[in-house]
C-alpha cells in the first residue's frame, strides 16, 4: 500500500469518526421506549408468526422480554433501538444463570451469541420452569 | 497529480456529505430518516475496511479480465459511444445475476447478508459493504464480458458507476420517483423492498440500475402502502461487532458442514434456510406460510 493510499485511507477513518459522532449527537436523548407487554406481544408476533404464547415476562429494564410457548423459549432482546428475537428450548431457558439480577441466555450463535435479560425471580416459581 | 477514475473514489467525498446532510436535515425534521449511532459505526466501518479487503482478489480478478481480454470474441472500442451503451446494459444483466445468485444460494449469501443486516434504512446502510466478495468468487460473473471484448477497464468503470448509482438508493428520505422512472430505473422505494424483511417481499427487486431485468424476470415487487418494510435479516443478529457481521454466515455454514458433511452440497449451494429435515425458513417456506395465513385472514373476513 502506498502513501497516497494510507493517507486517504486515514482520511477516510476520520470522515468515519465524524459521522458517527454527528450521529451520536443528532439522536441524543432519543432512547427507544422501554418495552412493554403490548410492544412485546407485537414483537414476538412479526417474528413467529402464528405461535401462541402461554407466558410473557418483561424485563425490569424494559430492553427485552421472554415468552414461553410449549416446550420452546421465544427470546426478544433489545438491539441498538430495534429488537432481535430467537427460539430456543425452554429448559435451556429455564436452567440459565442468573447473575446480578441479569438472566442470562446462551443462543449458542456467533450472530447472536447470548441475550441478557432483566429478569430478577429466575426460575419463576409458579410452575412455569 | 493522478486523477483518479474509479466512480467509486470520486464520489466518495459526495457519499460522505450526503450522510452529512441526510443526518442533520432528520435531526431537524425535514426528511425521513432514522440513525442509531452503533448501527451508523459499523455500517461506515464495514464500507471503510470493504474496500481494503477486496485488494487482493482485485489483482487476481483483473488478470483474468486481462487474460480473457487477449482471447476476446470481438474487438469492442472503449472510445466508441455505442460501446458504452451496450456494456451498460450487459453490465447491469450481471449485476441483476450477481445479485440474484448472492440472494438465493447460501455461500454467495454469506458474502451479501452483512450488507442487509442493518434493521435501518439510510445512507450509511449503502456503504455497509461485504468483506468476503473476493473469496465467494462472484467477481468471476464478469469475466465473459472480457472475453466478449469489453475492455477490463471499461467493465470495472461500469461496475463503479453501478456502485455509485445504487448509493442514492438507500434512503426513505425520497417517497417515490415519477412513474416513468419507477418503471425503468431502480429507486429508492424499489430498493426498500429489497432490503425488507416482510415475508411479501423477501427475494425481490435485485436490479443494479434497471428495474426492467426484475420485471422480465419475475421478480419485481412494488412497494405496498399498507405494508410498510421492516428491515434487516429474517433472523437479525444480536451484535454490532463487524467482525459478526461479516463472518457469521460464513460461521454458521462452518458449523453445518462440520456435522453434517455429507450435505455439503446442501449447505453450501441451496438456498438460505436450506436444511436437509427442511426444519429452518426459507424465503420460499415464509412467503408460503404468510399467504397461507393472508388466504386464511380473508376466508374468516368474507
Amino acid at each position: 500500500m502506498n502513501a497516497a493510499a494510507l493517507i486517504q485511507l486515514a482520511i477516510s477513518a476520520g470522515a468515519v469518526a465524524a459521522m458517527v459522532g454527528l450521529a451520536a449527537f443528532a439522536t441524543r436523548g432519543r432512547r427507544a421506549p422501554p418495552l412493554d407487554e403490548a410492544t412485546a406481544r407485537r414483537w414476538l408476533a412479526d417474528e413467529f408468526p402464528g405461535v401462541t404464547i402461554d407466558r410473557l415476562w418483561i424485563g425490569a429494564d424494559g430492553c427485552g422480554a421472554l415468552a414461553r410457548s410449549g416446550e420452546a423459549a421465544l427470546v426478544l432482546s433489545r438491539m441498538g433501538d430495534g429488537y432481535f428475537a430467537r427460539k430456543i428450548a425452554w429448559t435451556a431457558a429455564a436452567h440459565a444463570p442468573v447473575k446480578d439480577g441479569r438472566l442470562s441466555l446462551p443462543l449458542a450463535e456467533f450472530a447472536a451469541p447470548r441475550a441478557v435479560l432483566a429478569l430478577k425471580a429466575w426460575p419463576p416459581k409458579d410452575g412455569a420452569a | 497529480m493522478k486523477i483518479p477514475t474509479d466512480p467509486v473514489t470520486l464520489a466518495t467525498p459526495l457519499f460522505i456529505l450526503t450522510v452529512i446532510g441526510e443526518i442533520v436535515l432528520a435531526r431537524f425534521g425535514k426528511v425521513k430518516a432514522h440513525y442509531e449511532t452503533r448501527d451508523t459505526a459499523t455500517s461506515l466501518t464495514m464500507g471503510l475496511f470493504s474496500t481494503l479487503s477486496g485488494l487482493p482478489f482485485a489483482g487476481v480478478s483483473f488478470a483474468g479480465a486481462m487474460w480473457l481480454y487477449h482471447h476476446r470474441l470481438f474487438n469492442i472500442p472503449m472510445t466508441a459511444a455505442w460501446a458504452w451503451v451496450l456494456v451498460f446494459f450487459a453490465e447491469d444483466l450481471t449485476y441483476y445475476l450477481f445479485h440474484r445468485w448472492s440472494h438465493e444460494r447460501r455461500i454467495w449469501w454469506a458474502a451479501h447478508v452483512n450488507h442487509h443486516s442493518s434493521q435501518h434504512y439510510n445512507l450509511s446502510t449503502a456503504l455497509r459493504q461485504t468483506w468476503t466478495g473476493g473469496v465467494a468468487g462472484t467477481w468471476a460473473l464478469w469475466l465473459p464480458l472480457s472475453f466478449l471484448g469489453f475492455p477490463p477497464a471499461m467493465v470495472a468503470i461500469e461496475k463503479g458507476i453501478s456502485l455509485v448509482y445504487q448509493y442514492w438508493i438507500h434512503t426513505e428520505a425520497i417517497g417515490r420517483m415519477p412513474r416513468w422512472f419507477e418503471a425503468v430505473f431502480n429507486t429508492p422505494s424499489h430498493h426498500r423492498v429489497h432490503h425488507a424483511r416482510n415475508p411479501c417481499y423477501l427475494d425481490s427487486n435485485y436490479a443494479g440500475i434497471l428495474i426492467i431485468w426484475d420485471r422480465m424476470f419475475g421478480t419485481f415487487q412494488p412497494e405496498l402502502d399498507d405494508e410498510a418494510p421492516r428491515y434487516g435479516l429474517v433472523h437479525n443478529l444480536g451484535a454490532f461487532n463487524p467482525l459478526r457481521v461479516a463472518f457469521h454466515e460464513w460461521v454458521a455454514i462452518g458449523a453445518d458442514l462440520i456435522r453434517q458433511p455429507q450435505h455439503a452440497l446442501g449447505w453450501l449451494f441451496g438456498p438460505p434456510g436450506w436444511s436437509p429435515d427442511g426444519s429452518r425458513d426459507t424465503s420460499a417456506s415464509l412467503k408460503a406460510a404468510w399467504a397461507a395465513c393472508q388466504a386464511q385472514a380473508e376466508r374468516e373476513a368474507a
